[in-house]
């Protein structure tokens, strides 16, 4: 009898796994693409993305897209044991500064895949490795700096014409605000190895030009430059004023924000434009306050400056196509839908930002319409470095330049010498 | 031995071992999970340590350079295993010994034991993320509670920025570890406590004995295997803490609560890398030095006169 059992046993499960099986059969002709995505938590990002996914669905009855969102780090995970895994999604978001996807091979060529020309040419290229384009462009940003205009007014410091203050002038105006008890900069590191290091990134690229600049993030320029050293020294000076609030170190990128315009106020944010996705959304969702005195003004003008009319410019959201995916007309098709004229113009009326989709809007209207011309305004004669020092930095450099030019420098862990002798170790290759 | 049984005995142990192909088919399921799952990972793991992996998977056997880049000029890593010594040991001590003294308040009837009991629990049942969470609000210098306190008190010139500052951010993440695990330490060695022979205690009143005495020479050392055991499974837990730093700092400030499981997760998913030979060999090192340091607790902390009640 027992010799019998484990054999029935088998028979049972097997029969029970023929019946579980999926009936695959019948529905043979339907596709389901799919995408994973970052920004879950940007409402209108969610809107654009889905809307498009929709639209191809319209045009392909029987194809389903399916968008699974993520947050930024939970992708990056994701991806990372997936693509080499030969899984994974078949179209991704993807950022510039993501080079290891193109070198592993992972990202399918687009060049005769989209259609690129609703792309902007100076968008494209940021994705251009090798002659080949791995990336459709987005999201576009630039830096600025938000402030805000009642604050300054009380403050009795008056913007100047062109909304660029010299350094001397803006230390003073820290100093300033810090008499008057209100945070200068509301700037914070908790969550993001990045924007601690928008003042001094973008005091090195005024000071140095854009090649030079270039070269201090690829290795090729000392931070023992004099220049550097000199734009350090400045830094520390604005930390030792009291730029950086008390609890810079652990305040998170959405809490900075709330911080600069609901409680408990400050006077300056510096950001990517992509500060809209967080501030031009409800207030009872975190937005800033309808009646809030936004203003935008450049960085600093360094004394003796190669290029003070020089500006970040970066793409940010991207999306690919896995080398793997079996669907890559389809996919090819979805990056199409997201890159319309028409999804261009949603884009910038809805999320407030620039974007690397052609967009015909030469006059902006609703709520934040203001904001728009004034984001434009600041953007006159501007000469634009493209991408932001995390797209050029890698390994030990990338890790040094969260962990020293974003953290402990502006956090005032660090003095002059070894925040530069320590990044020098990390980045600058001889 | 059998023989004595007889046949009728021997065929009903026959009648209880199951056949060859039923036990196959019953453990085949864990089997399978498990080497999937563990040994076929551990086994990668010690390979890729050896090889570095290039762009498409390639592979390239270089022997012991990842491990001698490690140990020779890798300072992340050695700031890492300092790191992470540090808040093994601390933290082990307070959680095993915290864990022991809550026990004992309850063991002694405290006022309010019951209610204590819970509170004390309570952490044990929340996910590091809101643990995590909760406490970087509690650690927050402006809004925080912990600076508000202070203030509160007179203390304002100690309030500090918890989780900024180099000198007191693996302090603090270490604090929030013990609060979140003394409560599971207090349960266990409750049980033990409960499970003491009463006999022993009650002889040990009718000597006069007064509650330190038997405390020092009762019940420690009939605690004395929990204690181990506890000691053993946290120092295991700890010295791969990666959870509550992540949420918490993420390994900063300046790397000073940086611990070997940040920094291989770092290495392996943040440096613009599909490389995991290096941090497979930073898992492999550190896995022997983890199995060195249980096998000698284990040995120290051996009992070697058996308790007898």
């Amino acid at each position: 009898m027992n010799r019998w059992f484990g054999l029935r046993c088998i028979l049972a499960v097997a029969l029970l796994a023929v019946m579980a099986a999926p009936r695959t059969a019948a529905n043979a002709e339907d596709v389901t693409l799919t995408v994973w995505s970052h920004e879950a938590d940007e409402d209108a990002k969610v809107a654009f993305r889905e809307l498009a996914a929709r639209n191809l669905e319209k045009a392909h009855p029987g194809v389903t897209v399916k968008i699974t969102w993520f947050e930024k780090n939970p992708l990056l995970a994701a991806l990372k044991t997936a693509l080499p895994a030969g899984q994974g999604p078949d179209v991704l978001y993807v950022e510039p500064d993501w080079t290891e996807y193109v070198e592993a091979g992972y990202l399918e060529p687009l060049d005769n895949l989209v259609n690129w020309n609703n792309i902007e040419p100076w968008a494209r290229q940021v994705w251009m490795h090798n002659g080949k384009t791995y990336g459709i462009p987005q999201e576009a940003y630039t830096n600025e700096i938000y402030y805000n205009k009642d604050l300054l007014k009380k403050l009795g410091v008056e913007l100047p014409a062109n909304a660029q203050f010299t350094q001397a002038q803006f230390l003073d105006l820290v100093k300033k605000a810090r008499a008057a008890g209100i945070t200068p900069i509301a700037q914070g590191v908790g969550d993001r190895p990045f924007p601690g290091a928008y003042i001094v990134g973008e005091a090195l690229l005024r000071k140095l030009g854009k090649d030079d600049y270039r070269k201090l993030w690829t290795g090729k320029l000392s931070f023992e430059d004099p220049r550097v050293v000199e734009v350090f020294k400045w830094v520390k000076e604005l930390v030792d004023a009291g730029a950086y609030p008390k609890n810079f170190m652990t305040l998170k990128l959405g809490e900075s924000h709330y911080y600069f315009y609901t409680r408990p106020l400050a006077l300056m944010l510096p950001m990517g434009s992509w500060y809209t996705g967080r501030a031009f959304v409800p207030e009872d969702k975190g937005g800033q306050p309808k009646d809030f005195p936004l203003g935008i003004m450049q960085f600093p003008a360094m004394d003796g400056g190669a290029c003070n009319q020089c500006k970040t410019s970066a793409i940010g959201a991207s999306f690919a196509i896995n080398a793997a995916s079996k669907h890559k007309e389809l996919a090819a098709q979805f990056l199409d839908a997201m890159s319309t004229p028409e999804m261009g113009k949603m884009w910038i009326e809805t999320i407030y930002l620039q974007t690397g989709i052609k967009a015909d809007v030469k006059q902006f209207s609703g709520p934040h319409a203001a904001y728009f011309t004034e984001l434009m305004e600041r953007q006159k004669g501007t000469d634009y470095f493209i991408g932001g020092p995390r797209d050029l930095v890698q390994g030990q450099c990338k890790d040094s330049f969260a962990q020293v030019t974003n953290s402990a420098f502006p956090g005032g862990l660090l003095p002059v010498d070894q925040a530069v002798k320590m990044m020098n170790a990390a980045c600058y290759k001889g | 031995m059998l023989q004595g049984i007889g046949s009728r005995g021997r065929r009903e142990i026959d009648a209880r071992r199951a056949a060859p192909a039923t036990l196959t088919l019953f453990l085949a399921p864990a089997l399978l999970l498990y080497a999937g799952f563990t040994i076929y990972p551990v086994i990668r793991t010690f390979y890729n340590s050896v090889q570095t992996i290039g762009p498409q998977g390639q592979q390239h056997f270089v022997g012991f350079a990842n491990f001698s880049a490690l140990l020779q000029t890798d300072f992340v890593f050695w700031k890492a295993v300092g790191n992470t010594a540090l808040f093994t040991i601390v933290a082990t001590i307070a959680d095993v010994f915290g864990g022991l003294l809550l026990a004992l308040v309850l063991f002694a009837r405290a006022p309010l034991a019951p209610l204590l009991r819970i509170v004390w629990f309570t952490p044990v049942l929340m996910s590091y993320v809101v643990v995590g969470i909760i406490w970087v609000w509690i650690y927050d210098y402006d809004w925080g509670l912990a600076n508000q306190v202070l203030r509160a008190i007179g203390l304002g010139a100690f309030e500090q920025s918890w989780l900024g500052d180099p000198h007191t951010a693996l302090w603090s993440v270490m604090a929030t570890h013990v609060w979140k695990w003394l409560g599971f330490n207090m349960i266990i060695f409750l049980a033990a406590l409960y499970a003491l022979p009463g006999e022993v205690l009650g002889a040990a009143e009718l000597d006069n004995c007064g509650w330190a005495a038997k405390l020092v020479y009762i019940i420690i050392p009939m605690l004395r295997p929990t204690v181990v055991n506890l000691l053993v499974l946290s120092f295991i837990g700890k010295m791969m803490v990666f959870d509550l730093i992540w949420i918490m700092t993420g390994g900063g400030p300046l790397w000073s609560t940086e611990t070997v499981s940040t920094y291989v997760y770092k290495r392996a998913f943040d440096w613009n890398t599909f490389d995991l030979g290096y941090p497979s060999a930073v898992a492999v090192l550190w896995f022997i030095i983890i199995l060195a340091f249980i096998v000698l607790m284990t040995r120290l902390l051996r009992q070697h006169d058996r308790l007898e009640f």
